[in-house]
């Protein structure tokens, strides 16, 4: 059950991440006027599952406290900060300037935003479809009595 | 169907035996519920020993190897481990919602998402208790959602 959570976690990070990771790609080339290589797709597909990673990772634990759930989320942040700085580096995206470091945090943020506003709308549609069943269910109980 | 009733000889213990060619879902939960409704549970306050009534309990907890029940105010001890109350309340509305806690899907008066990806249950006292994302499943398969994996 939690091997299975778990890769249903990392595919669908893996999905949003490269969808937001793509839209980012497009508009900076966009703006900047530069062609794209065929191998820029494999490294975005590479670095959306080598950032969905520690995502799903981090949903297979279940912490109780809030300070410790606030720790976690800031490490994962962190890593996948770290990793996608890495990964500029070693896919010769851009050099490693102040500049480029604040631009990576900024695009790390809007894509960690979008990741987690999709998944919260996903989980709003699913909770309002186990209100309906919550509503009816309980609703038969009450009329039973 | 039929129903046949007949008395156990002096001093054996009732028994309740389903001869049938595929066993029924329905019947087994029914005769599963009867047995979980006739199951002692005791609840410990300071001095106090109470009769518990599962349905009055919102949700078990588990607190450095003490388990609780948690009524709409009051809390009580429970001498059982949370996973033999899991078992135990299985084929009732009691559904498992994190490591540490079990809670009565009766009492929960609606539901609504986390930004951490897990769910919050709005008790009908008030109260929030979070569903971690590994036990959604099992809150689905209760509401008939999704299947039985």
């Amino acid at each position: 059950m939690m091997v299975k959570e778990f890769f249903v976690s990392l595919l669908h990070y893996f999905v949003d991440i490269t969808t937001a990771v793509l839209i980012a790609a497009a508009i900076f080339l966009t703006a900047t006027g530069q062609q794209m290589n065929s191998v820029i797709l494999w490294e975005i597909l590479l670095s959306g599952f080598i950032t969905a990673l520690p995502s799903a990772v981090l949903l297979c634990f279940d912490t109780k406290s809030v300070r410790l759930s606030l720790i976690l989320w800031g490490i994962h942040f962190l890593v996948i900060f770290g990793a996608t700085l890495l990964m500029l580096k070693a896919f010769g995206w851009c050099s490693i300037t102040p500049l480029s470091v604040l631009l990576t945090f900024l695009a790390v943020v809007c894509i960690y935003l979008f990741t987690c506003s999709v998944h919260y709308l996903v989980d709003k549609k699913h909770a309002s479809v186990m209100n309906q069943q919550l509503k009816k269910r309980y609703s038969n109980a009450e009329q039973d009595k | 169907m039929r129903i046949i009733i007949e008395s156990p000889q002096a001093g054996d213990e009732d028994v309740v035996i389903v001869r049938c060619a595929s066993p029924d879902q329905r019947l087994i939960s029914m005769l599963l519920s009867y047995q979980t409704a006739n199951t002692e549970l005791t609840g410990y306050m300071d001095d106090k020993i109470v009769r518990l009534n599962y349905q009055d309990v919102y949700y078990f907890e588990s607190n450095e190897n003490r388990v609780f029940a948690y009524y709409r105010s009051d809390v009580y001890e429970v001498k059982y481990k949370l996973y033999e109350l899991e078992e135990l309340f299985a084929p009732m509305d009691f559904v498992r919602c994190s490591k540490s806690m079990i809670v009565n899907m009766e009492k929960i008066d609606y539901l609504s998402p986390l930004f951490s990806g897990k769910l919050e249950a709005h008790l009908k006292n008030g109260e929030k208790v979070v569903i971690s994302r590994q036990y959604v499943h099992s809150l689905k398969v209760k509401l008939g959602i999704e299947e039985v994996e």
